[in-house]
């Protein structure tokens, strides 16, 4: 864990006030954020800045959440972990995203802003 | 025609889907409709022949299909309207909750963002906090109601997912009775807890049990009196985990004890004296314990208050 390298995480999610309170929290526990608002935008984020951790919402414009994980499994971007936070109704369709390679998932709420950093630096310390 | 027909294949698939039966799809009805009439105008043929001529033999089979199909249709025009009337029910409940999740999730991490800067300097007056603390709860009281109002749907539409696992049931009810402390310390209303030391681990779903000790003792908080007392009991009997909780509140009247775990239902007695919920707790708890193996009941007088009971069978040991 002492890397002296801030860990960049790319939140995928295209409700604004969501994503600005992960980035918020996220940077105020020394982590380094990327926003994208959409489907596309998130694809090409992914490619572009390289995070080493994904956080992708399932229902966004342009293109889906399962679309953006079909995506990054063909380009190079295989290897960063994706972390799913979905809402409940979504949750049947969670396996679909499993199996593309996602690592985990969150429902939205029943997360609190405290578990959901607690969770990613659980990864972190295991990896 | 063909699309017609087309269409009616996707209804029945659409019907399917929102948990109706077969019977209760309109356009499956029709198909067996025309095959009922066809096969009753065969047979009325080769049988009326046997007697008749045949354009009496052609009558009867006539006013026989007019007949069935007339009846039929009326039938089946009054299963259409519930069925649409169902699947609208659902989806409304569905796209109404799902579209409530986000500005609420968002409510809720906004706070949360707010309460560490609050932490971190104290720039908020003390009225600020407290009704930032209002604002905390109300959204917690929604995120709950509508997290509920799925869940129902998702048991309805049996499509519950229940990832049941073995624990310990007293560390979660004390983790429920915590959770409640600060709307019983409004209320001036004491909680005490009689856990069983030793108890057996169950097999259920942590979130969903959760959900039900919540419902059981938030209720009785609830209903409870001011500067009155809930007592919580969790112990083993015969190889069950028994969990009770007890009031001396408001209580349900006799002659609506039949009704208490119906969907939507609420107590005379509620109502008059509180107007918030919506009245799935008890169903969804029955719902959800029916699924362990376990059972819920209570006993209830008006005016002097209630207890809920519920028991989950042990598993049987596994041999090592």
């Amino acid at each position: 864990m002492d890397n002296p390298e801030k860990k960049k995480i790319l939140i995928v999610e295209d409700d604004r006030a969501l994503q600005a309170a992960l980035e918020e929290t996220l940077e105020q526990e020394g982590f380094e954020t990327v926003g994208a608002f959409d489907g596309e935008e998130g694809t090409q984020k992914a490619k572009d800045e390289k995070p080493d951790l994904i956080l992708l919402d399932i229902i966004l414009p342009k293109k889906n959440g399962y679309e953006v994980l079909a995506d990054l499994k063909n380009g190079e971007e295989q290897d960063i972990p994706v972390m799913i936070m979905t809402n409940l109704e979504e949750i049947d369709n969670i396996q679909k995203a499993l199996d593309l390679g996602a690592k985990t998932f969150m429902i939205k709420s029943d997360f609190s802003l405290k578990d959901i950093v607690e969770k990613i630096k659980e990864y972190f310390s295991k990896k | 025609m063909f699309s017609k027909f087309l269409s009616g294949i996707n209804f029945i698939a659409r019907c399917r889907k929102y948990g109706l039966g077969l019977w209760e799809c309109p356009n499956f009805l029709f198909i067996v409709m025309g095959v009922v009439t066809i096969v009753t105008m065969v047979g009325t043929y080769f049988l009326s022949r046997q007697f008749s001529d045949e354009g009496i033999t052609i009558m009867s089979v006539t006013v026989e299909a007019v007949l069935i199909v007339t009846i039929g249709s009326f039938v089946i025009s009054g299963v259409e309207k519930v069925a649409e009337a169902n699947i609208l029910k659902t989806e409304f409940v569905s796209i109404i909750s799902h579209q409530l999740c986000t500005p609420l999730s968002a409510i809720k991490w906004s706070m949360e963002v707010l309460e560490t800067e609050r932490e971190a300097d104290c720039k908020f007056s003390e009225k600020q906090k407290m009704f930032l603390g209002n604002i905390k709860k109300s959204n917690e009281q929604m995120l709950k109601m509508v997290t509920d109002l799925l869940e129902v749907a998702r048991i309805d539409q049996g499509r519950a997912i229940f990832e049941d696992k073995e624990l310990d049931l007293s560390n979660l009810v004390e983790e429920s009775v915590a959770g409640l402390m600060r709307s019983a310390k409004e209320k001036n209303v004491q909680i005490s807890l009689r856990i069983e030391p030793g108890l057996s681990r169950v097999c259920v779903d942590e979130r969903k049990i959760k959900v039900v000790l919540d419902n059981l003792i938030g209720n009785a908080v609830k209903y409870s009196k001011n500067g009155g007392k809930v007592e919580v009991g969790l112990k083993e009997e015969n190889r069950r985990i028994v969990f009770s909780v007890q009031d001396w509140g408001v209580g349900i009247p006799k002659f609506q004890h039949s009704r208490v775990f119906e969907k939507f239902f609420r107590s005379r007695n509620d109502s008059r004296y509180r107007t918030d919920g919506v009245g799935i707790g008890l169903y969804l708890a029955k719902a959800i314990l029916k699924h362990c193996g376990g059972e819920v009941w209570f006993d209830s007088e008006a005016e002097k208050g209630s207890t809920f009971y519920f028991r989950i069978p042990v598993p049987a040991a596994k041999n090592a």
